[in-house]
């Protein structure tokens, strides 16, 4: 047989491309179920790793932090514009709730209240002390950075005005710059920054270009160094993490005022 | 060098001499990394720690070992013309289909060790095996040939990620390996073994090691 004519040379690539998605094809569909297990066991541990249950270092089973996550850790769902909890609802309504919520806004013609109501229901998360009382107010925070989303958790102090601990699990930055966003040590420097000013409004935590100087008091209240060669992601994490605080703010006031 | 030169079609059994060669010779004489110098950015990158360094060792070879297979099996069908492309389909399926069973099983360390996974598509020392060995072999010694340049590749590696480990964090498989009492004495743990330039270093220190025993020299 010829193997050098075009024809044979087409058939072969086209035989062996579809051979090998065939296979990948077939590979990602088995591994589905486990993978998606995989994901999910990561949101909780971080979850436990941001209320600061969990140190990040430490090695643990998956049992043991599931069982950690059911005891102390409940999920309730959020009306960021009535700033009520939604009874009734779980975490696994949250996009059904969003959907219904568009189609809603998108009816009465307002294309800003449309663009709100795709993040309107969201998770919020309350960690119990060993003593069951609210100890750590577990907040998702994601947005965007340089190449793609960033998605994370900041925890509140029962203060609902210093950060208890950060962590960013999930982003496509690049590795050693953008991407040491996820690293435990720069987190760390989140813990104790206020995201409120003295009248008691929102802040956020401002992601500084450079490092911070501890002798400035405005600096040391609520920033953190900034990320080398990473400006974008620096910015884009101060901007989502301050538009995260505000939307969740009108339901953390209630909490405050009780 | 010795290994390109296609083996004559000798009858010899599953372990015959050559079957042994191919399985032996890139451990240590012919070692990919401290002989040929290939695979160097990912033996820099991912050897911070030990449990990254193994699996990231584990991986290469089985993507070696299949690929040299698979390639091996159709050697003679793939057309002159297009054999690297076709090389290149085969190991990236493999690739994939590491990391998707990385992303199930080992989540924390599929996240760790990021696009690296991804990256061992164009590690040269799979596509130097293909090209060099499973394009003129059979299947049998083409895998062992697989085999034995990933375990070459991994326990540099692992060598590589225990200094690193030790040294650079005072841990090793994430255990505490060097003791409170130490560090209340002063000790600190080295930051360059953390960083890219610490590996290379060492890198550069085994290399001349292994060279120096096995006898290689520059002509």
């Amino acid at each position: 047989m010829n193997t050098s004519s075009n024809g044979y040379v087409m058939g072969f690539a086209v035989t062996v491309c579809v051979v090998i998605s065939a296979a990948l094809a077939m590979t990602s569909s088995a591994l589905k179920p486990a993978q998606e297990a995989a994901k999910e066991l990561d949101r909780q541990k971080n979850m436990l790793i941001a209320a600061g249950f969990v140190q990040p270092d430490e090695v643990k089973a998956p049992a043991d932090l599931r069982r950690m996550f059911d005891e102390r850790v409940e999920e309730l769902v959020l009306d960021t514009e009535t700033g009520k909890l939604v009874e009734g609802k779980t975490a696994g309504d949250i996009a059904a709730l969003n959907k219904a919520a568009v189609a809603e806004a998108k009816a009465g013609g307002d294309k800003e209240a449309a663009k709100r109501a795709l993040t309107r229901y969201r998770v919020l998360a309350v960690g119990a002390g060993t003593d069951g009382k609210p100890e750590a107010y577990i907040l998702p925070v994601s947005g965007k950075g340089l190449w793609s989303t960033i998605k994370g958790f900041l925890a509140l102090e029962s203060d609902l005005a210093h950060v208890r601990g950060v962590t960013f699990y999930e982003h496509g930055e690049t590795p050693g710059l953008g991407g040491e966003c996820e690293n435990p040590v720069w987190c760390a420097t989140w813990r104790g920054k206020s995201i409120r000013d003295e009248q008691g409004h929102v802040v956020g935590v401002i992601v500084k270009k450079g490092k911070v100087d501890p002798t400035v008091p405005a600096d040391k209240a609520h920033k953190v160094d900034g990320l080398s060669g990473a400006t974008i992601t620096s910015n884009g994490i101060t901007k989502f993490v301050k538009a995260d605080l505000d939307a969740f703010d009108k339901y953390l006031q209630t909490l405050r005022a009780k | 060098m010795t290994s390109t030169a296609t083996s004559p079609a000798t009858k010899a059994g599953l372990f015959g001499p050559d079957a042994i060669k191919a399985l032996k010779d890139p451990l240590w004489d012919n070692n990919p990394i401290a002989f040929q110098i290939l695979g160097i950015c990912s033996s820099l990158a991912v050897t911070t720690r030990l449990d990254k360094a193994l699996v990231m060792g584990i991986g290469v070879t089985l993507v070696t070992a299949l690929s040299n297979v698979m390639i091996s099996c159709i050697r003679n069908f793939i057309p002159n013309k297009i054999r690297i492309i076709v090389q290149l389909v085969v190991v990236s399926g493999v690739v994939i289909v590491f990391d998707q069973f990385l992303k199930a099983y080992l989540f924390d360390l599929s996240k760790q060790l990021s696009v690296f996974v991804g990256l061992i598509i164009t590690n040269c020392i799979v596509m130097g095996r293909l090209e060099a060995y499973a394009m003129g072999n059979p299947p049998w010694r083409s895998f062992l040939d697989g085999i034995g340049n990933g375990l070459g590749y991994m326990w540099i590696l692992a060598v590589v990620g225990v200094i690193r480990e030790i040294f650079g964090s005072g841990k090793l498989l994430g255990m505490q390996v060097i003791p409170q009492a130490v560090y209340d004495a002063g000790y600190v743990n080295n930051g360059l073994m953390v960083l890219a330039p610490g590996a290379f270093v060492l890198l550069g220190i085994i290399v001349w090691v292994q060279r120096s025993i096995s006898g290689y020299s520059e002509k």
